[in-house]
């Protein structure tokens, strides 16, 4: 384990505590600062302080009509979005214990992904706030199944079955996903784009959608931040501490869930986010749920609007969308990050 | 005490060469020309091994006989004789070499996986979470995308990204030996990584070039004959020495890392080994049907809980992902008759049930490495 070792010493835990405190001042300010950028930063590049004074005092100089229409929306979908999936990462790699289950691996994005599909192929549906509810209705039938897989049979929900149910899960969810597009060439030519995973031309009214369940799912998730640490020392130690297990994997699962289906629903399936964030957050502050969950929640939207601006400037006239660079920029910080130390299991 | 194949019965119980037979183990004693071997086979194993293989040729036979005409099965078994008979375009010149392409790919990917969630020590792990199936998949719809489509050279680009993605993965990973942990959470950022490249290309380019690569991507044994059987089938010709020897060195990875190192096994040597082989199978099928989802992911973890060994059995696997994709490929072509399904569609949607069957009714807790 990390800096979370049990402290021995008055000192050593002040120092602990502060330590977080600071790191996580840290994480907020770069979250300040990545959202400024996203909101100067583009084809059309805006002083910091005609964004202030666009916010602040409106007007309708083009610079901000173009801040207040299209980058406000894009900034706070991304914030949203990037709290969510690192929330729900979170989450779920410690339901399960197992350093690699994100919502990607575990289904959940593949649920919301056969949302969309057959929202397109068979409901007629092609505007993004009519995703969102197919978006969310497939994550949770998703999730759903995964708990039920593993929870039968011996043991209940053990990490391990978890994972394989998950696996088995995403593959017919992969299956039925691919079945409609190779059949139905239209479906793809609208699904292409969206499968990407990016906060362009989102507006108010998506985010309108949105914020209520946002708000649920991190209720949920950091009401068993507790049981997820008694969790983290094994079941039965957890069950001796008192925390009754199975309603932490529970409540914990649907909150992940739930902000999965945010994330997914808003934006499509960006990748890494989920699966990176939690880790980066970890050697930062430690593996306490109760430090971990915040500085998830900041780290993971600084990732993800850091990846939306400079998709945006990297091959201008056209820009990358925010899901390949989250994906291309994750790497490298996963790597350097596993490389340096044990990873936690 | 029934031994599974041929050897004398040894004269008395648990006379073994060497102390007692672990519980489940027959001792099979034969002779190669002069020399006396012996070695332990897990008896559960090799039955289910036999199980299987009956299992794979009514598949097979049952693959050459449905389709736009049905051919009776002994009319079948004419042609695969060799005696003349009067359907052997339909069986022998249409049917049978997709079949044995089919048949090959599966056991590619069955053996692959098993390798690979061996090193691993985790039964998620397998060419399609680790980059190899993404960086195959990347480079040749980065290719289709800019106009490259000819079927003689994408084989040879799946391949080429399949084994750099791998590479690039271990070099990665590596840091004073091969950490399962790190090496599975290496290989999954760069497959996500590959994997968003992929859907990047696919919008760069007009729908139909979108379409195509869908269907690649998805895995699809559409057209594909004795050209593309007989490379494939020499290549894992070549490398069957190499999988016997990963039968044997697999052992001595599931053990702890101390054990391993005391009985003088040098560890590292051998893991490179093995994901070298399973990345190698992986590309090949890869390049050979497009990266047919799942069947390297659940292939070894059913071989597994059919035959309860400790180790993922290599011979079982094989059987497993040639008869899971055999049989998803003849349901690929008759389910929605005359569309013809891309394969990988149904790999996924026929060992997904039966691998959730097997989690419910697991009798350990663990279920599973």
């Amino acid at each position: 384990m990390t800096a979370a070792a049990v402290p021995t010493t008055h000192r050593t835990r002040r120092a602990l505590v502060a330590s977080r405190i600071g790191w996580t001042t840290v994480a907020a300010a770069a979250l300040l600062l990545a959202v400024l950028l996203s909101l100067a930063v583009g084809a059309r590049a805006v002083a910091p302080g005609a964004v202030f004074d666009a916010l602040l005092n409106g007007g309708h100089s083009e610079d901000a009509e173009v801040v207040r229409q299209l980058r406000v929306p894009r900034t706070v979908v991304g914030l949203m979005v990037g709290a969510a999936l690192a929330l729900a990462g979170t989450v779920l790699q410690g339901i399960t214990r197992n350093p690699i289950a994100d919502p990607g691996i575990l289904g959940i994005s593949q649920g919301a992904a056969v949302g969309v599909v057959m929202a397109i192929a068979f409901a007629g549906v092609h505007t993004l706030t009519g995703y969102v509810w197919f978006a969310f209705a497939g994550a949770a039938v998703a999730s759903v199944a995964v708990y039920a897989i593993a929870s039968r049979g011996r043991g209940g929900a053990t990490p391990v079955k978890l994972a394989l149910g998950g696996a088995a899960i995403n593959a017919l969810l992969v299956s039925v996903t691919m079945g409609i597009l190779t059949t139905r060439a239209a479906a793809l030519d609208e699904f292409r784009f969206w499968q990407v995973g990016s906060v362009a031309g989102r507006d108010a009214e998506l985010v309108g959608q949105v914020w209520p369940f946002l708000l649920v799912g991190t209720v949920l998730v950091v009401s068993v931040a507790r049981g997820l640490d008694a969790l983290a020392l094994g079941e039965d130690v957890a069950k001796g501490l008192g925390q009754n297990v199975g309603a932490v994997r529970v409540v914990g699962g649907v909150g992940a869930t739930v902000l999965v289906g945010v994330g997914v629903a808003a934006a499509g399936p960006i990748a890494f986010v989920g699966l990176a964030v939690p880790h980066i957050a970890r050697a930062i502050v430690g593996s306490d749920h109760r430090w971990l969950m915040p500085m998830a929640a900041l780290v993971g939207p600084v990732m993800l609007l850091v990846a939306d601006v400079l998709g945006r400037v990297l091959f201008p006239p056209g820009e990358v969308p925010a899901g390949v660079m989250t994906a291309l920029l994750g790497v490298p910080f996963l790597v350097a990050l596993v490389r340096r130390k044990a990873v936690p299991a | 005490m029934s031994t599974a194949t041929a050897g004398r019965k040894p004269a008395t119980k648990g006379a073994g060469v060497r102390g007692v037979r672990p519980a489940g183990y027959s001792l099979v004693r034969t002779r190669l020309g002069t020399r006396r071997v012996s070695f332990l086979v897990h008896r559960r194993a090799a039955a289910v091994a036999c199980a299987l293989a009956v299992l794979l040729s009514l598949v097979c036979v049952a693959y050459l006989s449905v389709g736009e005409s049905f051919v009776a099965p002994a009319e079948v078994l004419k042609v695969i004789l060799g005696q003349p008979s009067s359907d052997e375009l339909v069986v022998g010149t249409l049917r049978l070499p997709r079949m044995v392409v089919g048949l090959l790919v599966g056991a590619a990917f069955g053996v692959s996986g098993a390798l690979i969630q061996t090193v691993a020590r985790n039964p998620l792990a397998s060419p399609d979470i680790i980059g190899v199936t993404q960086g195959a998949s990347a480079l040749t719809v980065f290719a289709m995308t800019y106009g490259i489509t000819s079927f003689t050279v994408l084989p040879y680009l799946s391949v080429t990204g399949g084994m750099v993605a791998a590479v690039l993965v271990y070099v990665f990973a590596w840091r004073g030996g091969l950490h399962a942990t790190r090496f599975v959470l290496i290989g999954i950022g760069f497959a996500i990584a590959l994997r968003s490249l992929t859907t990047l290309f696919m919008t760069k380019g007009d729908y139909l070039v979108a379409q195509q690569a869908q269907v690649w991507m998805t895995g699809s044994l559409n057209g594909r004959g004795w050209d593309e059987a007989a490379p494939l089938g020499w290549v894992l010709l070549i490398l069957l020495p190499a999988v016997a020897w990963a039968a044997y060195a697999q052992r001595t990875v599931s053990m702890d890392d101390g054990t391993a190192t005391a009985l003088g096994v040098r560890l590292g040597h051998v893991r490179l080994g093995l994901v070298l082989l399973g990345v190698v199978l992986a590309s090949v099928a890869t390049g050979t049907a497009g990266p047919v989802d799942f069947v390297a992911l659940l292939a070894p973890q059913i071989a597994r809980r059919m035959t309860r060994t400790a180790q993922i059995p290599l011979l079982c696997s094989a059987l497993l992902g040639a008869v899971i994709v055999v049989l998803a490929d003849l349901f690929a072509r008759k389910l929605f008759a005359p569309t013809e399904l891309p394969v990988g569609v149904l790999t996924a949607a026929i060992g997904a049930p039966y691998l959730i069957w097997l989690i419910i009714r697991s009798r350990t807790a663990g279920a599973g490495a």
